[in-house]
């Protein structure tokens, strides 16, 4: 499970390094509907964050606003200091979608996923450097699937191919991750081997953007958390103490698919109901 | 097998074939992976009209079948993007366009008849002239070119358009970039299986090949291979039994994926029995996910 310092790049970030990120009056819309209502944040280089909410809250547009995927209609997006529109250096940056697979409709092994990282980093008609494999190779040890490498995705466990996801991002060796809820469908022991290879990315000064449904194990790795609601910032600081399973920020609002024949579904999906509901949610392939 | 290469017509099909049964496959792998498998149906669709056009000005079908061809892809592209939620429908329109307005203008061409029509809509691999070899040659060249350069971008795009984004890539143009290339190539496919079959040498190779692959690039390199054993074993048994060079080409694919079928659940069955100690199963999956839904409490 080692993630070794030349994931980190940049290394310990200087009083003048611009922030990573930055939202600057954000507004987003889905077909007119506003999901982004004026959001301003600043991530600083080097930072370990959680973007929580509750379902519709707009913590995923942020995150898919922040790297270009969803165009915002007013305010701005500041990547490392560049305005979004004019930044280049895309090698820098690691995204882990969220996803219920990690593969395409023609099978693909293990090792060309997480290869495909390095996209942005390598150049055309370029044949893969002993560097580059080696980035793969170290990835793909970082989320314990050496042994897989040259497996097909699809004969994965969600859980491992939720893993396929992050070796990607590691495999172009960037400094700033952003993760769409990395632990969606991953069982218990897979998430703390999750949480410890983010806690060991932290460690080596990179910054990391996470987008969680719950703090779970990723708790003690957490600097700073910004609950969103209705598209604003209602919390930004540490991560709220959590006093057991429903005391985590935005809990009661989370029911991802209530159930519609419930008068009051507040009360009676279980968190256990709406994490089975969600994985009913067809595959994309 | 030699008589074969004693006929001029022949030398210049089978040259054809083995165009065909390289390029189709390569482009028909990226268009699978992106979840486009009929786009190269509305674009043979659309090539109608292009060849039409070229019967009635008197310029080579083949060229301006490329030109109208490329212009229909860069539209579904466009169309594609704007109206998302009826991507299907914009797409429909395009073929019955295509197609009609390909029927109307060989109406009009004099000379033409019902027979040029079905030459076009089915092939007429025996009725190439050399110009179109070196045009079909030209082609197959830039197509190939073209996957060679950007290949990886093509890779990510088609896996996953948004992490292709996210990775700064020039989404948008890739996008045209593989619906022109997809366009191309259905012109190079054309004359030998026709624009109503056209898709089938993009989609039946791969799908064959996808049963026997647990790689996108054996994938690839296996598609390839059926696309060429199709094209030149369809193409020799037409000549030798009479038979209508383009189904016959279709048909030995369709025969190719139907073995790959059974070759490939076969061959599952048998490595899962040998791999099933050592290694999870891959029905771990949805155990895998129900345990995190239950943290919480004693028993999964």
């Amino acid at each position: 499970m080692g993630v070794s310092a030349q994931f980190t790049g940049a290394g310990e970030p200087t009083p003048d390094t611009p922030p990573a990120f930055q939202a600057i009056g954000a507004h987003a819309a889905y077909d007119g509907v506003p999901v982004l209502d004026g959001v301003d944040l600043r991530i600083p280089s080097g930072q370990t964050m959680a973007v929580l909410g509750p379902n519709g809250s707009g913590k995923s547009t942020l995150m898919r606003a922040m790297l270009g995927i969803v165009p915002l209609t007013s305010g701005e997006i500041r990547v490392h200091g560049t305005a979004l529109r004019r930044f280049r250096d895309w090698k820098r940056i690691g995204y882990v979608p969220q996803r219920l697979t990690a593969g395409g409709a023609v099978p693909a092994t293990v090792r060309e996923i997480v290869a495909s990282g390095q996209v942005a980093r390598r150049r055309r008609l370029s044949l893969p450097t002993r560097a580059d494999r080696a980035a793969v190779d170290e990835a793909l040890a970082a989320v314990d699937l050496s042994d897989r490498a040259g497996d097909a995705v699809r004969e994965l466990s969600g859980g491992q191919q939720q893993r396929v996801l992050i070796a990607r991002a590691l495999a172009g060796r960037p400094d700033t991750f952003v993760m769409d809820e990395p632990m969606a469908g991953v069982d218990a022991e897979n998430q703390r081997a999750l949480a410890h290879a983010i806690g060991r990315l932290r460690d080596q000064g990179s910054t990391v953007v996470l987008v969680l449904h719950e703090l779970g194990p990723l708790e003690t790795v957490i600097e700073r958390a910004v609950v969103l609601e209705h598209g604003r910032v209602v919390h930004d600081g540490a991560p709220p103490e959590a006093t057991g399973d429903c005391a985590r920020p935005g809990h009661e609002h989370q029911h991802p698919h209530p159930d519609p024949n419930d008068p009051d579904p507040r009360v009676a999906p279980t968190d256990a109901h709406a994490e089975i509901v969600r994985l009913e949610v067809p595959h994309r392939d | 097998m030699t008589e074969l290469l004693h006929y001029e017509f022949m030398r210049r099909a089978l040259i054809a074939a083995v165009l065909v049964g390289l390029v189709t496959p390569v482009i028909g792998t990226f268009l699978v992976q992106r979840r486009l498998a009929l786009l190269g149906d509305g674009i043979g669709h659309v090539a109608l009209t292009g060849v039409a056009l070229g019967l009635l000005t008197s310029t080579s079908p083949v060229v301006t079948a490329a030109v109208v061809a490329t212009v229909g892809a860069v539209l579904m592209e466009l169309v594609r993007v704007r109206t998302r939620t009826s991507g299907d429908v914009a797409l429909a329109l395009l073929f019955y366009g295509g197609i009609a307005g390909g029927v109307l203008l060989i109406g009009l061409t004099p000379g033409a008849s019902n027979a040029t029509l079905t030459s076009f809509l089915f092939g007429s691999v025996s009725t190439v002239a050399e110009e179109d070899i070196w045009i079909v040659g030209v082609l197959a060249l830039g197509v190939l070119g073209v996957l060679a350069v950007f290949g990886r971008e093509l890779f990510v795009l088609c896996q996953d358009e948004e992490v292709a984004r996210a990775h700064g890539l020039p989404v948008r143009f890739l996008s045209i970039l593989l619906a022109v290339t997809a366009a191309l190539t259905v012109v190079i496919a054309m004359r030998v299986v026709g624009v109503l079959m056209v898709s089938a040498l993009m989609i039946v190779p791969v799908a064959a090949a996808q049963q026997l692959s647990r790689s996108f690039r054996v994938t690839m390199g296996l598609a390839v291979l059926i696309g060429l054993v199709s094209s030149l074993g369809g193409l020799t048994t037409a000549f030798y039994s009479d038979l209508a060079p383009g189904a016959t080409i279709v048909l030995l694919a369709l025969v190719v994926y139907c073995v790959a079928v059974v070759v490939g659940s076969v061959l599952r069955r048998a490595t899962r029995r040998r791999g099933a100690a050592p290694r999870p199963p891959a029905s771990a999956g949805p155990t895998d996910t129900m345990l995190q839904t239950d943290r919480g409490k004693v028993t999964p």
